[in-house]
């Protein structure tokens, strides 16, 4: 018994809420369990769980007749549990989320288990909220392009709204509100009174809620530096502020201290912190971080030591030590750029309680955008540019070998050599590590931007050693013997060691600070020297520099070097694998192996394709859109983060641009559905619009990065539209032409796509990793190209199954 | 399933769930179970069959309290059972994760050998002791690596007579293996309830030279100081100059670098003389890089 129709607007409006609730859903979750453990980790569970879709998918060709035939009790019912799942999952899964230990991942099964169970919740709810989209796509397809423009315009909504959410409601805040969206979307689409359905829609209110009112504290992990502080005597959060970048909270706590790279001749007092401002747990700086004293006698006041310095560039100052130590030093001018606002409103606030005010002061010019795209735009010349330091104190265990950072690119330090005035020193320390990686990059980095530049790398370069920091100091014309003499003589009173000095003596090297590890200072030379690229083949860890192509310094891994390394480290080895990198893989295993199994389940029951009336190119159709589709989203997150300069603005341009085009895309793409190849067509077209922007994207961005932000967002729409568009056709089409064959293909392609979606972004970010964002799009464009192929296919036939 | 006997009164007490015919229960339960009569209306069960299943509901309400009775007599013999266990995994420890890898020091391979480092770790996690990694002790802190200690207590040169500090006394066994070695050890920890659980598993074990405070490691112990030698266990980026200054001349500082679940390298600093000081980094592992063949 077929349903009555619901009425076309209040399905639409429905679709669109819970489509809008989905990727909200998504992005607050992985910022709140950022919070409570780490991003990669918070990838992890999320990653898998997005495979919800999937699983729909396989479920609705599993068992479509059932499902079909109590539509109008389902449509309502899932919506209404999705609701009650998105309100939980954080409560639900917070045990077993705080009570996972990540050092015991690879000694203890039971972790695994907390693992897997986090994955299960969050999977529910995926699914509880892709079941009733996927029904009403296969039940509706004859109104699939409207439907899809309301599920993409949706979710483009979504994104925007959640990413403006972020800047005024805590992220235990937003699930609450999130859930009401797929509980009215849920209330929508209900036909006739039916009493199971008023009982659940009452009962799932309620524990919505209750969510809202009484939303769950977030327990962050035991080993985050926020619990670490909070464990100090006295400590307290006195401020949390939320952003789309983290959680902001400002600990205070009696016992706070913070010297970085201080000296051991130093014997007073180190003052207490008056504040430790974490983002979301994690270190971001210390407020008054010291007097002038203490700050004259840490390894990165070696520039002041050549003299004063009146025109400085901060690049990422966090809490603004290094603007204060400009300051101290009698500097006339000083620009600042952060791209994390919240965090330094943060700062002004309390640095204004204590009487410490490095952003607030006259001589401070404060920007808040992504320095590479200040250093595009900005045209003035500094006496110093200095850079945060490289790395962190102990280590990270890889966890940020994915993080993109553009300011550790060649381009980046040539364009900061630009900067430079006759005099001009860049400054850029990196965190000794073991085995050597960070200083390593580090010096190859500087190494080879010289070369570009032309410049000699021992007569414009000095680097000094403490007990845990190397730092280097560029300098725009050859150091003078007077500056050599100034270098040694703030070596000897702090009893720092030259690394790089012209006319140094190899004895200078270690006169305070010894290495056990003798092979240091030998890597160190050459991997400045004419023969490093021997060096990069050699060594165990990837240590030539990065490029904006592939911007991810912190990534050493090389998988060729495994079975040394596990010979060398044995269980040890763990540590050093970069764990965040690692961890990308586990998923897209556990991803790859779960799609594979929902993509074959359906095919017990259909049949192989190409026989049985099963459509061969169903596969690589929808698996080539799938794939096309995402590689393109994150390339153009990549390109956009430097062209508009705010990582999050960029992002939910990016998304929320991609996503209502390809909605507008699909809409159109309704008066298209008569032709038998039209579905190939329009991924053909999409294949050609990607091999045009493999070109001349980039160089477009590049001559617009300049313009300002109202030519800025032209450039983008008329950049992001065109194959956007184009974009949300092929997959209407194709769907619209299955659903007219057999309904069960029809959901079982659609889950295809879902998953293969959702496994893209863990490869695009595994070939981004390996050979750089420009393969990505080139990939994208072969996905659509295969598509195309597939797509041309026609077969005649009527079954309706 | 015992069924009654059919009479009137029984049959009302026959289980809905019941599938054999009435008939059938009766033969079935003749003689098993039946009710006696009783003053007052009240019925009874008795016979064999009830007589067995008070047998069997006794004990089993008696098998929580048999478990602490034999406990007494059988629990001996498990913990002698356990007490092996353990001996024998800190055998294998100190063969194979300390000597095995190139401690020398016999000493210290003595000392480890004695400290119960099961003692120190969460119960749960008793049974991974004695494994060649560390282990989380709560509050974000962990139980460092077997390895990691022994090294970092051979470095240090400990001997009879010497005074020691350790700054993050943690579940206080690395306190414990330098009680077995030194004459005192002052320990502080900043975590109110880590300080007050080592201090008193220490007591308990018996570390008399161990004395423990509660506070902020930065001013050291300046009232016991200067030491011989210093383990800097809860390290930051900076090295505190109180404790240099408590630093004896010729005296070791050792400080592990690296995230609560693995030491990068080991920094040994060294108060020369004048004031003099100086640092080398050591690595637990020696990192050989593979030579490829010129």
């Amino acid at each position: 018994m077929n349903p009555s129709p619901v009425p076309t607007l209040r399905l639409h409006f429905s679709l669109a809420l819970l489509s809008a609730a989905l990727i909200a859903f998504q992005l607050e979750q992985m910022q709140a369990l950022a919070i409570v453990q780490w991003h990669h980790f918070a990838y992890l569970i999320i990653s898998v769980a997005l495979l919800g879709f999937g699983a729909a998918g396989t479920c609705i060709s599993l068992f479509q007749e059932t499902l079909l035939r109590n539509l109008r009790f389902l449509l309502p019912l899932s919506m209404f549990c999705c609701a009650v799942m998105m309100a939980m999952a954080l409560p639900a899964s917070q045990g077993l989320v705080a009570g996972f230990d990540i050092g015991l991942l690879f000694l203890d099964p039971r972790q695994s288990l907390l693992l897997f169970a986090g994955q299960l919740i969050y999977l529910m709810v995926f699914f509880l909220g892709a079941l009733p989209l996927g029904l009403v796509f296969i039940h509706y397809s004859s109104r699939i392009g409207s439907l899809y423009c309301a599920n993409l315009i949706g979710s483009g909504l979504g994104a925007v709204a959640v990413v403006a959410l972020m800047y005024v409601l805590l992220p235990q805040q937003l699930p609450g509100l999130t859930a009401l969206l797929p509980w009215i979307a849920g209330l929508l689409v209900i036909q006739r009174r039916n009493l199971q359905l008023l009982i659940a829609g009452v009962m799932s209110l309620q524990f919505i809620i209750v969510v809202i009112y009484s939303p769950l504290q977030l327990s962050p992990s035991q080993y985050k530096t926020v619990n670490r502080t909070l464990d100090l005597p006295g400590a307290r959060i006195s401020a949390s502020v939320p952003s789309p970048y983290g959680l902001v909270q400002v600990v205070t706590a009696p016992a706070l201290r913070h010297a970085p790279g201080l000296s051991l001749t130093y014997g007073d007092e180190v003052g207490e912190a008056a504040a430790a401002v974490l983002n979301n747990g994690d270190w971001f700086g210390a407020l008054r971080t010291g007097e002038r004293k203490l700050l004259d006698s840490t390894i990165g006041a070696l520039p002041y030591a050549l003299g004063g310095r009146d025109r400085v560039l901060v690049l990422e100052p966090g809490t603004g030590a290094d603007i204060a130590h400009a300051l101290y030093n009698g500097a006339g001018r000083i620009t600042a750029v952060e791209p994390h606002r919240r965090a330094v409103e943060a700062v002004v606030e309390w640095s204004d309680r204590e009487g410490f005010q490095p952003f607030t002061d006259p001589a401070v010019d404060l920007h808040f955008m992504s320095p590479r795209t200040w250093l595009a735009v900005d045209r003035q010349h500094y006496d110093l540019v200095t850079l945060p330091a490289v790395g962190s104190f102990g280590g990270s265990s890889g966890l940020f070998a994915l993080q993109e950072q553009y300011l550790l690119t060649r381009e980046a330090f040539t364009e900061i050599w630009q900067r430079l005035g006759p005099d001009g020193v860049l400054r850029v320390s990196a965190w000794l590590d073991s085995p050597a990686r960070n200083p390593l990059r580090l010096a190859a980095t500087i190494a080879e931007t010289l070369d570009g530049v032309g410049a000699d790398f021992s007569g414009h370069v000095a680097a000094v050693r403490g007990w845990d920091m190397i730092t280097f100091v560029v300098k725009r014309t050859p150091f003078s013997p007077e500056e050599v003499g100034l270098i040694r003589g703030f070596c000897e009173r702090l009893q720092f060691d030259p690394l790089f000095l012209p006319g140094l003596d190899p004895q200078e090297r270690q006169r305070h600070h010894f290495s056990a590890d003798r092979d240091f200072l030998d890597q160190l030379d050459r991997v400045v020297s004419p023969r490093r690229p021997e060096f990069y083949r050699d060594y165990e860890f990837t240590v030539q520099p990065v490029t904006d192509n592939r911007p991810f310094f912190s990534q050493f891994l090389r998988w060729k070097s495994m079975p040394h390394l596990l010979r060398l480290f044995g269980e040890r080895t763990t540590p050093f694998l970069e764990l965040g990198y690692v961890l990308v893989l586990i998923s897209f295993v556990q991803m790859v192996l779960s799609a594979l199994l929902l993509i074959l389940l359906p095919l017990f029951r259909l049949g192989l394709p190409g026989s049985k009336g099963v459509r061969a190119w169903i596969i690589p159709f929808f698996s080539g859109l799938g794939l096309g589709y995402m590689f393109f989203e994150i390339v153009m997150m990549h390109e956009l983060v430097l062209f508009f300069g705010h990582p999050i603005f960029a992002a939910a341009a990016v998304i929320s641009a991609l996503l209502i085009f390809s909605g507008l895309g699909s809409l159109c793409s309704q008066r298209f559905t008569a032709g038998p190849t039209n579905h190939a067509r329009a991924a053909l077209l999409v294949s050609l619009f990607l091999l045009l922007y493999f070109f001349f994207l980039q160089p477009v961005l590049n001559a617009a990065i300049g313009l300002g932000m109202g030519w800025k967002i032209s450039v983008f729409l008329a950049v992001v539209a065109p194959p956007a568009f184009a974009m949300g056709m092929p997959f209407p089409l194709g769907l619209a032409k299955l659903g007219g064959y057999s309904r069960s293909q029809a959901a079982w392609a659609w889950g295809i796509n879902g998953c293969v979606s959702v496994v893209s972004t863990g490869l695009a970010a595994i070939i981004a990793v390996e050979f750089g964002f420009a393969a990505v799009m080139l990939l994208a464009c072969l996905a659509y190209g295969m598509a195309a192929l597939a797509g041309r296919r026609t077969e005649k036939g009527v079954m309706i199954s | 399933m015992f069924l009654p006997r059919k009479n009137v009164d029984e049959r009302e007490m026959l289980p809905k769930s019941a599938g054999v015919p009435n008939k059938e229960i009766t033969m079935i339960g003749a003689n098993l179970f039946r009710y006696k009569a009783c003053p007052g209306g009240s019925c009874v069960p008795s016979g064999p069959a009830v007589t067995l299943a008070m047998l069997v509901l006794l004990l089993s309400l008696a098998f929580p309290f048999a478990r602490p009775l034999s406990a007494l007599s059988g629990s001996a013999a498990h913990a002698a059972d356990q007490a092996d266990q353990y001996e024998g995994k800190k055998a294998e420890m100190v063969a194979s994760q300390l000597a095995g890898r190139g401690i020398e020091n016999r000493e210290v391979l003595e000392a480890m050998a004695e400290v119960q480092r099961h003692l120190f770790v969460p119960e749960n996690l008793r049974r991974l002791a004695y494994g060649d990694f560390p282990l989380p002790i709560g509050h974000g802190q962990t139980i460092s690596q077997p390895y990691i200690v022994a090294f970092m207590t051979e470095v240090i040169r400990p001997a009879p007579g010497q005074r020691v500090l350790e700054i993050g006394t943690g579940s206080g066994y690395q306190a414990a293996v330098l009680a077995e070695l030194v004459a005192e050890v002052y320990t502080i920890e900043i975590v109110p309830e880590l300080a007050q659980s080592a201090n008193n598993r220490l007591r308990q074990l018996g570390y008399a030279n161990v004395k423990t405070r509660e506070g902020d490691g930065y001013y050291g112990w300046p009232e016991a100081g200067p030491f011989d030698a210093i383990v800097v266990t809860a390290a930051a980026e900076f090295i505190p100059p109180p404790l240099l200054q408590q630093l004896k001349e010729g005296g070791l500082m050792i400080i592990p670098v690296g995230s609560p679940f693995h030491v990068q390298h080991l920094m040994l600093v060294n108060k020369e003389k004048g004031d003099r000081v100086t640092t080398r980094k050591l690595m637990p592992v020696r990192f050989v890089p593979f030579r490829r063949a010129e």
